[in-house]
C-alpha cells in the first residue's frame, strides 16, 4: 500500500484556484522531490496536506496509510504521522522550545492512549538529539523561533522532526536561508532518518539540497499540476535549462 | 473597595505583585524613587493614581486582566509627572472570553514645568470570542514641550499562523490556544501568578 496517495487534487485560497488536478503517489521508504517555478503551487500542496485552514480543497482526495486525510484535523494528521517542516518557522513569544516540544509529545502519547511522558527521560532524549544538530541547551530555553537565525530555525525544525518520528515528512524549502554548513547539518539530520517505513517530500528550487538528500523520484510542478516525473537526472537537466520546456 | 495610599522614601525602590487587585491605589514617588506594580484583575475595578514628585522618580505599571461571562474589568490609570525628568510606563494586557468586557482608561499628565519627562502606555487585548468587548482610551495630556511620550493599543484574535504551527505538531486547538495565552501573559506576570491564570483557563479558555 502506498504511504500517501493524492488523486486529482484541486485546492484554492479565497477565489484563486492553485492546485488544478494534482496526482501523486508516494511509497514507503522513498524520497521524492518537487521542483517548480515560483507560484506553481508547491507550498500550497504542503499546506493542504498538513491541513492549513486558509486552503480549501474543492475536489480530489488524499489517502494517508489508507485513511482519508482530508477528514482529519491538523493535529490528528500530525499525530497520524504527517510532519511539515516550515519554510518560515513561526515565532511564538512566551513559549519556550522545550515546553513546546514537551506538549507536542504529550499530545502524541494522549492520541495513541499511551502512558504519560516521563519528564526526566524527555529532557535526556531532547538534549542528546539537540546536541547532534549543534543546538545548545540555552536555545531550547528560548521562546519558539524568536530571535533565531535562519539556519538555527531550520536546525530546530529538523530537531522536531527527529523527535516526533513521523512517517511522512514534507520539507518546504528547507534550503532557503541556509549557508552550506547549515545545509550539510540539516541534510545529515534528514538522511539519518531514512527508514523503510518513512518517506520524504522535499520542496525545493535548487539542485544543491539534493546533493545532501538524494531523492528517488523528482517531480516537476507547473501551474498546479505535476507535469513531469523522473529520477535525479531530471534535476540536473533543470539546473541547465530552467523550466522553459514546461511552459 | 480597598484603598491603599503609599508614599515611597526618596531613592527607594518598591516592587509589588497584587493578585485580585480590585481597589484604589494612590502612590507617591519622590526624587530618585521607583515604583513597580504588577496587578492581575479578574472582573474587578482598579484605580491607580501615581504622582511622580521629584527628579528621576519613575513608575512601571503592569496590569493584566482576564475576562469572561459577565465579567467586567474597569481600569483607570492616572500618572502625574509633577516634576521634570520623571519617567513612567503602563503596560496593560488582557484576554477576553465569552461576553467579557474591559474598560481601560489611561492618562499621562505632564504639566507646563515638567520638561524632559518620558511616558508610555501600551495596551494589548486578545479576544477569544465575537461577543467580548474592549473599550480602550489611552490618553496623553501634555503641556510641556520637551517630552517623549508614546501610546498604542492592539486588539485582535489569537494569531492563526501560530495556532496552525502548534497544531501541525499534534497539539489540539484548545491546548494550542492555552499555550498562546500563557505565552502572551508570561512576559508581564511572574510565576507567582501561575495558579490564578491556570484556574481561569480551566474555566474559560
Amino acid at each position: 500500500m502506498a504511504l500517501l496517495e493524492i488523486k486529482n487534487l484541486h485546492a484554492r485560497v479565497g477565489d484563486k484556484e492553485i492546485l488544478k488536478g494534482l496526482s501523486l503517489t508516494i511509497e514507503p521508504g522513498t524520497v521524492h522531490a518537487i521542483m517548480g517555478p515560483n507560484g506553481s503551487g508547491k507550498s500550497t500542496l504542503s499546506n493542504v496536506i498538513a491541513g492549513h485552514p486558509a486552503y480549501e480543497v474543492t475536489a480530489g482526495e488524499i489517502c494517508f496509510k489508507g485513511k482519508n486525510l482530508l477528514d482529519m484535523r491538523t493535529d490528528e494528521r500530525a499525530n497520524e504521522g504527517v510532519f511539515l517542516g516550515f519554510q518560515y518557522p513561526v515565532e511564538i513569544p512566551g513559549v519556550s522550545y522545550a515546553a513546546f516540544l514537551k506538549q507536542a509529545l504529550i499530545s502524541k502519547k494522549k492520541y495513541f492512549g499511551e502512558k504519560p511522558l516521563d519528564p526526566v527521560q524527555f529532557i535526556k532524549r531532547l538534549k542528546v538529539r539537540a546536541q547532534a544538530l549543534g543546538i545548545s541547551d540555552d536555545m531550547l530555553k528560548r521562546p519558539v523561533n524568536v530571535g533565531f537565525s535562519g539556519g538555527e530555525k531550520k536546525r530546530l525544525e529538523t530537531l522536531q522532526m527527529g523527535f516526533l518520528e513521523p512517517d511522512f515528512c514534507i520539507l518546504d524549502e528547507m534550503d532557503s536561508g541556509l549557508d552550506i554548513d547549515a545545509l550539510r547539518v540539516v541534510g545529515q539530520g534528514v538522511s539519518i532518518m531514512r527508514e523503510p517505513h518513512r518517506s520524504f517530500l522535499l520542496i525545493t528550487h535548487y539542485q544543491r539540497l539534493l546533493d545532501y538528500i538524494v531523492p528517488d523520484v523528482i517531480h516537476i510542478m507547473v501551474d498546479g499540476r505535476i507535469v513531469d516525473t523522473g529520477d535525479k537526472s531530471l534535476a540536473l537537466k533543470l539546473e541547465e535549462k530552467g523550466y522553459a520546456d514546461y511552459k | 473597595m480597598r484603598i491603599t495610599n503609599k508614599t515611597l522614601m526618596p531613592a527607594e525602590s518598591v516592587h509589588e505583585d497584587v493578585v485580585d487587585a480590585s481597589g484604589s491605589y494612590v502612590i507617591e514617588v519622590p526624587e530618585g524613587a521607583r515604583y513597580e506594580g504588577v496587578f492581575l484583575l479578574k472582573g474587578e475595578t482598579l484605580k491607580i493614581a501615581v504622582h511622580l514628585t521629584g527628579k528621576n522618580a519613575g513608575c512601571v505599571l503592569k496590569i493584566a486582566y482576564l475576562s469572561s461571562t459577565d465579567l467586567k474589568n474597569d481600569i483607570v490609570c492616572d500618572v502625574y509627572h509633577d516634576a521634570p525628568e520623571t519617567y513612567s510606563s503602563q503596560i496593560v494586557k488582557g484576554v477576553l472570553a465569552e461576553n467579557g468586557t474591559v474598560d481601560y482608561h489611561g492618562v499621562i499628565h505632564i504639566p507646563f514645568n515638567s520638561q524632559k519627562c518620558e511616558g508610555s502606555q501600551n495596551h494589548h487585548a486578545v479576544l477569544l470570542s465575537d461577543e467580548a468587548k474592549v473599550t480602550c482610551v489611552p490618553e496623553l495630556e501634555i503641556y510641556a514641550d520637551d517630552v517623549k511620550c508614546a501610546h498604542g493599543s492592539a486588539i485582535g484574535a489569537l494569531d492563526e499562523m501560530q495556532l496552525f504551527y502548534l497544531q501541525s505538531r499534534g497539539i489540539d486547538l484548545k491546548e494550542a490556544q492555552k499555550m498562546l495565552i500563557h505565552g502572551f501573559l508570561s512576559d508581564l506576570l511572574p510565576g507567582s501568578f501561575e495558579p490564578q491564570i491556570a484556574d481561569w483557563m480551566v474555566k474559560h479558555a
